[in-house]
C-alpha cells in the first residue's frame, strides 16, 4: 500500500449529514491510498467528500464513472472490496481498514489503458456478437482471447473465506415495502386495525424522500411531515421497522425475500403495500455520463445524508419542480447555480421556481443541454445549452456555462419492479409521460409515487388508503375507509422526451452497458424493433442495474423509430432480484443434515474411513487410507475364518402389524408370506407396477400379526411411502411404521460368531437346531432387549442383532468385549460387498438399475407361484413371455494377470454393447476375480465367454460361471 | 445445588445420541431411565438465567413412548389418559406427562420433567396383543424412546431462534401452549410442542435420533446470537417453580 494520503474532506459540509456520525472518524483505503470518512458514510460519499469523483470505470469503454444515484440503483459505482467484487459504493458503508479498489481497468485506475476500446468502438457495433459469430466460425479464434480478457466485472478470489450468512423467517399481517411518506402512512393506517405490520426500507432511516427532497422553499413541509409520520410509526407498537433492508423480490402468496446484512429474511404477509417510490431518470445528451453529472436526487442525498457538497458550481437540467428545489438546496450550502435549464416551453410558476428566479438564477425555459464538456473525461467542466426546436431536436447553442456539477431532474419512472414481478401490469400514460399501474394482483397495493402520486399530501393520503385496504385484505377489523386522494396522476413531473442526440454521438442511454443513442437506433434498423428483441440484441437493460435508468428511454426510442403508440408498449420483463444479491444470501446457513448410527463414534475411534450412504455415514473399512486394500482383505478373511462385526443400523426397518399384515406383504412383495411360520424370516423382493426391481430385504415374523421387514438403506423411505400409498387404496387392516432409526443393528458373522454371541446372550438357545438359519428370535443381548435374525448376506454363520438406538453403542461394546478373546474384527461396507459378491447376492440399485426385472436379474426363484397378485406381478408375467435382451450372470477371469474390471465397464458382443459390469472384485478367498455383469442372453450359460472393455479400451475375456462363487452348498451360513 | 455423583454416560446401557457433546460441555449427569441425563453444567443459577433468555437442554434420556393405529386413543383413555379431540395438540396428564396427539390415531407420550416414568412404564407394560378373537383393536406401540431425540428449548428469544431454522410462526401469540408443529427444522423433520415453564416460553423438540448431533449443533449455532447455550434438567425444573 502507498504511503498514507488523506483526501481530506474538502467537500464536507458543516451541520449536515443525517446518516453520518462526525464523532467517529473512519479510515479506509481506496486504490491504495488512505481515505478518511465518518461512520455512516458510504464508500462513494466518503470519496466524494475527499474530492475523489471517479469511483469506477464503465464496462465496455472503460470510461470514468462517478456518482449517479447515491442509492445503489446504478452500476457506476461498482467497486471491489477486498475479495468481494461488484459492491455498490454508494450503498456499502465504510469500515476501518476496508480495502477498496476500482474495477474494470487495465494498468492503473487513473490511467486506464482499456480506454482504447472506445477509440475502436466503430469496430464494435451494436449486436457485435450476432454479427461477428454468425457464420464466421474463424472469427472466434481471433476474438475469443480479447473477449475473455475484456469480459467480466471485478475479481473473484477462489480462496476467499466462506462468509457466515443465515436466514430467518418473518411473519406479518401487512408488509409495507418502502419507508417513505406513502409507506409510513400505509403502515400507520394498517396498524390501526391491530394486526402485525412490518415496514421495510433500504435506507438507514425511515423517511424516504422526506430525508432529502424539498417540497417548499423553507423545507419545513418535509420536516413536519416526517416528524408527524415518524412519531406515529414509533407510537404504534404493532409496527416492526426494518431499515437497511432490501426487498429483492415479490413472489406468489406474498412471499417476500428481505436482505439485511448477511441475513436473508423470508417474510410471508397476508397483504402487501408496495410503496417503493420512483426512480429518477437521467437525460440523454452528449457526455451525459461524466463524473459530476448526476441525478438531482443524488446531489440532494449527498448533501442531506452525508453532508457532502456535490459541486461548487452547478447547472440544473430539469422538467419539474424538483430541479428548482435542488437549486435552492445548492444555494443554501453556498454553491453557485449557474443556470436552471428547463425542458418545458412554459414552466408553471410555483413557489419553488419563484424562489429560484428571485435569487437571480438564470432560468432557460424550452432549452436543454446539448453537450457536456470535460477535462480529460475525468469530470464535467461545463455545458453547452441549446433551445429545443422539436421533440429531441436542438437548435444551435445559445449559451455555455462553466460548472463542476450537472443535476438532472427531468422525470421519474415508477420503481415498479416488485409489482411487476408479482404480476402487475403497467401502462404508459401520455398525459404524465410515465407508466402507471393498470392492474395489480389481489392482496397487493401500490402507494405513493410508484403509482404516480407525487404531491406530498396526496402521497400520504394514498398511503393511508393502501394501508387500510391491505389491513382489510389481511382480515383485520378496519375502521372507516380513509378519504382517497382523488386524481392520483400527477402531471408536470416527467418530461416525455428528455433525449437529445448529438451529431458527434456520445449520448449514453444505458450506462451499464455503454450503449449510446445510435446503438439503439442501429439495433432497430437491424430489424430488432421490438423492445424485448432489442434488449437482447443490444444488451440495453441487461446490466447490473437491469434497466432502471435505460428501460423507459429504450421504450420511447423504439416507439418513435417504429411509429408505434407508446401507450401500446411496456418495459421488458422484470425479474428478481431487484438489486444484486449474493450467493451467500441464497445459500444461507447451509443446513446439511446427516445421520449417524449409535456406534458412529466407536467406528471413528477404531480408525474407520467413513463413507456416505444417502445422508447416513457408514464405515467403509478400518485403517489408514494408504492400507485400504489390505484392510478390506483382512476384514474379509476375518469373517470367513473367524468372526467379524459390522454396523448395519442404516438398513431400513419397518414394523408391519395388524390382522392383514401377511396379506399386505403378499401384495407388496413377490414371495408369499401367509404361511411363513412365526420365528422365521423370508427374503422379500419388491417390484414396481412396471415389474422393475425396486428393493429387497427380509420379512421376519415375530407373531401372527407382526412382521419386521428390512429394506435397503437408500430404499426404505421409498418403500415406506409406497406401502402407505398402496394401503390407502387397499384399506387392509394393517399398520406400517418406519422404525429404521429407532433400531441400531449389527451383524456378527463368521464361524466363531455363535461362540462369541453365546457369552452375552443367555436367554436364547443359539444352537443350529433351536435357532436355525433364517430363524428370528426376541431376547436379550448383554441385558439389552434385542431382535435376532439369522441371515446369510455374507454367506457365513451370522446373526443380525437389532436393538433400540439408545442401546446401540452398549451392544457394540459388549460384543467387541465378548469377542476380544477370539480376535473379533469390525468390518466395513467394502468388505461386506466382497463377501456378498462371493455369495452371488445382488445389491439392489448397484446390480440392478431402473429397468431391471426379475427375469433379467435371474431371480424367478423369488416369485410366488400361486398367489393371485403382487405389485408388478402382471408386468412380470407379461415380460416372461417377451424375449430377454440381457441377463445378470456371474463371471470370472481365468487369466490371473488380467485387470479386475470396474463397475460399468462395458460388455461387448460382436462390436455391440450388450451389457455392463455391475460388481467385480478380486476375491481374497477365491484368489481370483469374480463379478456380476449383464450379458447377452445367449451368453448367459456357464462357461460362455464374454468380452469386457476395461480401462484404456482394452478388451479382456471373461467366463460366465454359475452362482454363487463361494460355498455353493450353502453349508457355512447354515452351520 | 447438590453435588452429584460422577456419572458417565458411557457407563450406562442407554446413551443419549449426543452424550459426547453434553459431556464435552461439562455436563453433570444423573441416572434416569437407565441413561445419564445432564442435570447441570456447573452453575445452576446462571443456567436458570440462561434458560429464561435462551437455552437448550438434552432430555433424550427421559422416558417417552408412543402408540398409533386404530383404537389407540380409546385404549389410552381406558388406561386413564385424558386426550382431547384435536390433533396437533398436547394434553397434560396427571403426573406431568404430555400426550401429544400427532394424528387422530397417533399419540407421542413424553414424560414430565420429574421423569418418574410411571405412566410410560405402565402403558408399555399394559399393551399386549391379547387373546380374544378377533383381536380388539388397541393400536400398536411405537419405539418413541429411540426413534426421536428430545431437546427442550427455552427462553424469551426461543421464537426468534426458531425463526432461523423453522418456517412455522412459533411466537407466543401465534402458537398457543400445547400446540404442536410437525414441520421442517434446519432441513430435517421434527416435532415442536409448546410447553412453557412458568412464564417462560418453552418448547419440546423431538427429531430423528440419528441426526441428533447435527440438530444440536444447528440449534446451538442459531441461538448463539441470543447468548444461548446448554442447560441441565435442574434449570428447567427450577424454571417451572420460580417466578420469572
Amino acid at each position: 500500500m502507498n504511503a498514507p494520503v488523506s483526501y481530506g474532506g474538502m467537500n464536507r459540509l458543516p451541520n449536515r449529514g443525517q446518516f453520518i456520525d462526525r464523532s467517529k472518524p473512519v479510515t479506509f483505503s481506496f486504490e491504495g491510498a488512505f481515505v478518511e470518512g465518518y461512520e455512516g458514510d458510504t464508500i462513494a460519499s466518503a470519496l466524494a467528500a475527499n474530492g475523489q469523483w471517479i469511483v469506477s470505470r464503465s464496462f465496455k469503454y472503460h470510461r470514468p464513472r462517478g456518482v449517479l444515484t447515491m442509492v445503489g440503483q446504478d452500476a457506476n459505482t461498482l467497486v471491489q472490496v477486498a475479495e468481494e467484487p461488484n459492491c455498490l459504493a454508494d450503498k456499502r458503508k465504510i469500515a476501518p481498514g476496508l480495502v477498496v479498489e476500482g474495477q474494470n481497468y487495465f494498468g492503473s485506475f487513473e490511467s486506464d489503458s482499456g480506454r482504447f476500446v472506445e477509440w475502436v468502438s466503430k469496430f464494435l457495433p451494436v449486436g457485435f456478437y450476432y454479427k461477428t459469430f454468425h457464420e464466421k466460425r474463424a472469427s472466434w479464434k481471433f476474438w475469443e482471447p480479447i473477449v475473455r480478457k475484456m469480459a467480466g466485472l471485478g475479481k473473484i478470489d477462489p480462496h476467499a473465506h466462506h462468509g457466515y450468512y443465515d436466514k430467518q423467517y418473518l411473519f406479518a399481517d401487512v408488509a409495507v415495502i418502502g419507508g417513505g411518506p406513502a409507506g409510513m402512512a400505509a403502515a400507520i393506517e394498517a396498524a390501526k386495525a391491530g394486526g402485525e405490520v412490518i415496514l421495510i426500507d433500504e435506507n438507514p432511516k425511515l423517511g424516504g424522500c422526506l430525508n432529502y427532497a424539498r417540497f417548499d422553499e423553507s423545507g419545513e413541509a418535509a420536516c413536519k411531515a416526517e416528524g408527524d409520520l415518524l412519531n406515529a410509526v414509533q407510537a404504534a407498537s404493532n409496527i416492526r421497522v426494518m431499515t437497511d433492508a432490501v426487498v429483492s423480490g415479490l413472489f406468489a402468496d406474498n412471499w417476500i425475500p428481505v436482505i439485511r446484512g448477511n441475513r436473508f429474511y423470508k417474510l410471508r404477509a397476508k397483504a402487501v403495500v408496495v410503496a417503493t417510490g420512483s426512480i429518477e431518470q437521467p437525460a440523454v445528451f452528449r457526455n451525459n455520463d461524466l463524473p459530476g453529472i448526476m441525478l438531482g436526487s443524488a446531489a440532494q442525498r449527498l448533501i442531506h445524508f452525508y453532508g457532502v457538497r456535490p459541486g461548487k458550481k452547478a447547472v440544473i437540467l430539469t422538467a419539474n419542480d424538483d430541479g428548482y428545489a435542488q437549486a435552492i438546496d445548492l444555494l443554501k450550502i453556498g454553491a453557485e447555480v449557474a443556470a436552471v435549464v428547463d425542458l418545458r416551453e412554459v414552466p408553471p410558476v410555483t413557489p419553488l421556481s419563484f424562489a429560484v428566479r428571485k435569487a437571480s438564477i438564470p432560468v432557460l425555459a424550452g432549452h436543454a443541454i446539448q453537450e457536456a464538456y470535460h477535462h480529460n473525461k475525468e469530470h464535467v467542466v461545463g455545458v453547452a445549452v441549446a433551445p429545443i426546436v422539436a421533440e429531441g431536436q436542438l437548435g444551435d447553442p445559445t449559451a455555455s456555462y462553466d460548472c463542476d456539477l450537472v443535476c438532472m431532474s427531468v422525470g421519474y419512472s415508477p420503481a415498479a419492479h416488485l409489482l411487476l414481478q408479482a404480476g402487475a401490469k403497467f401502462a404508459y400514460s401520455t398525459e404524465t409521460a410515465m407508466f402507471h399501474p393498470a392492474q395489480i394482483p389481489a392482496g397487493l397495493y401500490a402507494a405513493g409515487s410508484v403509482g404516480g402520486v407525487f404531491d406530498l399530501d396526496r402521497v400520504r393520503a394514498d398511503g393511508a388508503r393502501a394501508g387500510w385496504a391491505a389491513a382489510k385484505q389481511a382480515g383485520l377489523s378496519v375502521g372507516a375507509e380513509p378519504v382517497t386522494p382523488g386524481d392520483t396522476q400527477d402531471r408536470n413531473q416527467t418530461h416525455p422526451w428528455p433525449i437529445f442526440p448529438h451529431a458527434k454521438g456520445g449520448e449514453f442511454v444505458d450506462f451499464d452497458e455503454d450503449l449510446k443513442y445510435a446503438d439503439l437506433i442501429n439495433g432497430i434498423a437491424d430489424g430488432f424493433d421490438n423492445v424485448e428483441l432489442l434488449k437482447r440484441y443490444s444488451t440495453v437493460g441487461m446490466g447490473p442495474s437491469q434497466g432502471k435508468h435505460s428501460a423507459v428511454a429504450a421504450v420511447r426510442i423504439v416507439a418513435r423509430e417504429t411509429g408505434r403508440d407508446l401507450a401500446t408498449l411496456t418495459v421488458t420483463t422484470q425479474r428478481p432480484p431487484y438489486t444484486p444479491e449474493k450467493f451467500g444470501h441464497l445459500a444461507g446457513r447451509i443446513f446439511d443434515p446427516e445421520r449417524r448410527t449409535a456406534m458412529h463414534h466407536r467406528h471413528l475411534e477404531l480408525g474407520a474411513q467413513m463413507m456416505p450412504a444417502g445422508i447416513w455415514w457408514r464405515p467403509a473399512y478400518y485403517g489408514p487410507k494408504a492400507e485400504r486394500e489390505k484392510a478390506i482383505r483382512e476384514e474379509v478373511l476375518a469373517v470367513r475364518n473367524n468372526v467379524g462385526l459390522i454396523d448395519v443400523s442404516t438398513l431400513g426397518g419397518l414394523d408391519v402389524r395388524g390382522p392383514d399384515a401377511a396379506e399386505f406383504l403378499n401384495r407388496m412383495y413377490t414371495f408369499t408370506y401367509a404361511k411363513l411360520a412365526i420365528g422365521k424370516s423370508r427374503y422379500v423382493l419388491m417390484t414396481d407396477q412396471a415389474g422393475v426391481i425396486t428393493d429387497d430385504g427380509v420379512a421376519c415374523r415375530f407373531s401372527e400379526e407382526h412382521f419386521y421387514v428390512t429394506a435397503t438403506t437408500s430404499g426404505v423411505d421409498a418403500v415406506y411411502r409406497s406401502m402407505l400409498q398402496w394401503n390407502a387404496q387397499w384399506r387392509l387392516d394393517v399398520d406400517v411404521a418406519n422404525v429404521t432409526a429407532a433400531y441400531a443393528g449389527v451383524n456378527i458373522a463368521g464361524p466363531k460368531s455363535r461362540a462369541v454371541l453365546q457369552k452375552v446372550c443367555t436367554d436364547i438357545d443359539l444352537s443350529s437346531e433351536a435357532f436355525p438359519y433364517l430363524g428370528v428370535r426376541m431376547g436379550t443381548v448383554a441385558g439389552i432387549p434385542a431382535r435376532l435374525l439369522r441371515v446369510g448376506f455374507v454367506g457365513e454363520l451370522g446373526y443380525e442383532i437389532h436393538v433400540p438406538y439408545g442401546f446401540g453403542e452398549a451392544l457394540w461394546d459388549a460384543l467387541m468385549e465378548a469377542g476380544a478373546g477370539d480376535n473379533i474384527r469390525p468390518f466395513g461396507v467394502e468388505a461386506q460387498r466382497v463377501l456378498r459378491l462371493e455369495k452371488g447376492h445382488i445389491i439392489v440399485s448397484q446390480d440392478t438399475d431402473g429397468l431391471t426385472n426379475v427375469w433379467e436379474a435371474d431371480m424367478p426363484w423369488a416369485l410366488a407361484k400361486t398367489k393371485p397378485f403382487f405389485v408388478g406381478g402382471r408386468s412380470t408375467q407379461i415380460m416372461a413371455k417377451m424375449p430377454l435382451i440381457r441377463k445378470l450372470v456371474g463371471f470370472t477371469l481365468d487369466d490371473p494377470s488380467l485387470p479386475c474390471p470396474e463397475e460399468c465397464h462395458l460388455v461387448i458382443r460382436q462390436g455391440e454393447i450388450v451389457g455392463r459390469v455391475t460388481s467385480a472384485v478380486r476375491s481374497p478367498n477365491l484368489g481370483k476375480v469374480v463379478g456380476l455383469a449383464y450379458v447377452h442372453p445367449d451368453d448367459a450359460e456357464p462357461d460362455a465367454k464374454i468380452a469386457i472393455k476395461v480401462d484404456g479400451g482394452r478388451m479382456i475375456e471373461a467366463r460366465v460361471v454359475a452362482l454363487p462363487f463361494y460355498d455353493s452348498a450353502a453349508k457355512r451360513q447354515e452351520m | 445445588m447438590g453435588a452429584l455423583p460422577k456419572v458417565f454416560a458411557q457407563n450406562q446401557l442407554r446413551r443419549s445420541p449426543i452424550y459426547r457433546l453434553t459431556q464435552a460441555a461439562g455436563a453433570f449427569c444423573e441416572v434416569i431411565n437407565s441413561g445419564a441425563v445432564p442435570m447441570h453444567y456447573g452453575n445452576s443459577d446462571s443456567e436458570l438465567d440462561r434458560a429464561r433468555r435462551m437455552a437448550i437442554a438434552d432430555l433424550s434420556g427421559l422416558p417417552r413412548t408412543g402408540f398409533k393405529g386404530t383404537g389407540t386413543v380409546d385404549w389410552l383413555a381406558g388406561q386413564g389418559l385424558t386426550i382431547g379431540p384435536d390433533s396437533n395438540m398436547a394434553y397434560r396428564q396427571d403426573g406431568g406427562a404430555l400426550a401429544a396427539r400427532l394424528a387422530p390415531t397417533e399419540i407421542f407420550l413424553i414424560d414430565g420433567l420429574e421423569a418418574t416414568g410411571a405412566l410410560i412404564d405402565r402403558l408399555n407394560g399394559a399393551w399386549n396383543w391379547g387373546t380374544e378373537k378377533p383381536r380388539k383393536l388397541i393400536g400398536y406401540p411405537m419405539p418413541r424412546q429411540d426413534s426421536h431425540a428430545w431437546f427442550m428449548i427455552t427462553g424469551d428469544a426461543a421464537p426468534d431462534m426458531f425463526a432461523k431454522i423453522c418456517g412455522v410462526d412459533l411466537r407466543p401469540h401465534k402458537f398457543a401452549p400445547g400446540r404442536i408443529a410437525q414441520t421442517s427444522l434446519a432441513k430435517m423433520s421434527g416435532i415442536v410442542i409448546r410447553d412453557d415453564r412458568g412464564a417462560i416460553p418453552a418448547f419440546h423438540l423431538l427429531a430423528d435420533v440419528a441426526s441428533a448431533e447435527y440438530l444440536w449443533g444447528a440449534v446451538l449455532d442459531a441461538m448463539s446470537e441470543f447468548g444461548g447455550a446448554p442447560v441441565g434438567l435442574q434449570a428447567l425444573r427450577r424454571l417451572g417453580e420460580v417466578p420469572s
